[in-house]
């Protein structure tokens, strides 16, 4: 009897497993859960920094390194908004792409400042890559970059930094809490 | 004082039922290891998905304008159209995406690459074990697995007496299995 039910078993526990690893529903919505739009993202998210907020969008990418970002667009590429996987999502699946997604998160600033562009390019150098660190842009390839891609970004960074007056750049994304496909 | 026999025999016992505990995420580690180790390696493009890619040329659309009939006739040629999710135009190209890859065409040229993916089910979900993806309370389990790991390696070496043990042969091969991943610490 074991030794037809077992295989059973295990087969049932790895497609349960492949059910739950991705669309969560929506969990522990704030009353002042700001509705905002990837095309209005950039002029919102100063104002909004470590709040909770609402986003729409289609997936333009996943990461494929374990599926822990992924990049919303809206009509257009141009502007993209990155969400990462917060702690009560196990991964981005590859499958989003191309599906309208809503998102329920928390907004992050991320500060580039000198520092922190020293340590990037000192990690690209390095032979055995972190792909962790950096800024991911969401492009077709990006992750495919190779060292000089990467160096020519940290150098575009440093212009842009010097160019702006300021001591950091801020770079938003949104860490995600649940998220749900719409029809 | 615990007699010697004794020792080895609980040392043996407990070698077995940790073995036979794990045995599902030991395979699981190492399937998904390998796949994951080629996948670092570029030998392919996603550790759950294989891909494949096909270059074609598809006709310009009308006015340089990319717009919902344009897309459904591109997929017609490459008989997608079932397929269809969204499409997202950009500066000069479109990427249409489908339920089972996407098509990304060069509005200027008409060059366009048609990807096809198929999902590597089981190792999938043995990828999402390895990285970790769960947390919680997989965390946990894992950490124990992997504490089970390092009885098992310990009572291991204990399992066999004479020359073929640990005072015998099993020292020569177990210092190899050290020497080996130091060596490439060292050289490479």
């Amino acid at each position: 009897m074991t030794n037809k039910v077992l295989p059973f078993i295990i087969l049932m526990m790895i497609i349960l497993a492949s059910c739950n690893n991705g669309t969560k529903e929506e969990v522990a919505v704030k009353a002042d859960t700001t509705l905002i739009t990837v095309l209005n993202f950039e002029k919102q998210a100063d104002s909004l920094i470590d709040k909770p907020v609402f986003i729409e969008g289609t997936v333009l990418h996943t990461c494929k390194h374990g599926g822990k970002r992924m990049f919303l667009v809206d009509g257009t590429d141009s502007i993209r908004v990155e969400i990462t996987a917060g702690p009560t999502i196990a991964k981005f699946d590859e499958s989003l792409i191309g599906s309208r997604v809503r998102v329920l998160g928390t907004l992050k600033e991320e500060r580039i400042d000198t520092k922190y562009l020293n340590e990037w390019e000192a990690e690209v150098k390095k032979p055995e890559e972190n792909h962790q660190v950096g800024i991911h842009s969401g492009a077709k390839g990006h992750e495919d970059q190779g060292m000089q891609e990467k160096l020519d970004q940290i150098k575009a960074l440093r212009e842009e930094l010097k160019n702006s007056g300021k001591d950091h750049l801020s770079f938003f994304s949104v860490e995600g809490i649940s998220f749900t496909i719409l029809k | 004082m615990i007699r010697r026999k004794t020792l080895r025999r609980w040392n043996n016992a407990l070698h077995r039922d940790i073995g036979y505990l794990c045995v599902g995420m030991t395979l699981i580690y190492a399937i998904s290891g390998i796949v994951l180790n080629h996948f670092k390696a570029g030998d392919f493009q996603h550790p759950d998905y294989s891909k494949s890619f096909t270059n074609l040329t598809v006709p310009l659309p009308k006015n340089g304008n990319v717009d919902q009939q344009y897309v459904f006739s591109v997929l017609d040629r490459v008989d997608s159209r079932g397929n269809y999710k969204s499409h997202v135009p950009g500066e000069g190209y479109v990427q249409i995406f489908l339920k089972n890859g996407s098509l990304y065409i060069d509005t200027r040229s008409g060059e366009a690459q048609l990807e096809k993916k198929t999902t590597r089910y089981i190792i999938k979900e043995f990828n999402l074990l390895h990285y970790n993806n769960l947390k919680k309370f997989y965390t946990w389990f894992s950490d124990i697995y992997a504490a089970g790991l390092i009885i098992l390696a310990i009572t291991g070496l204990f399992v066999i007496r004479g020359k073929n043990g640990i005072i015998g042969r099993g020292a020569w091969l177990t210092a190899i299995g050290i020497l080996l991943p130091a060596l490439f610490l060292i050289l490479m």
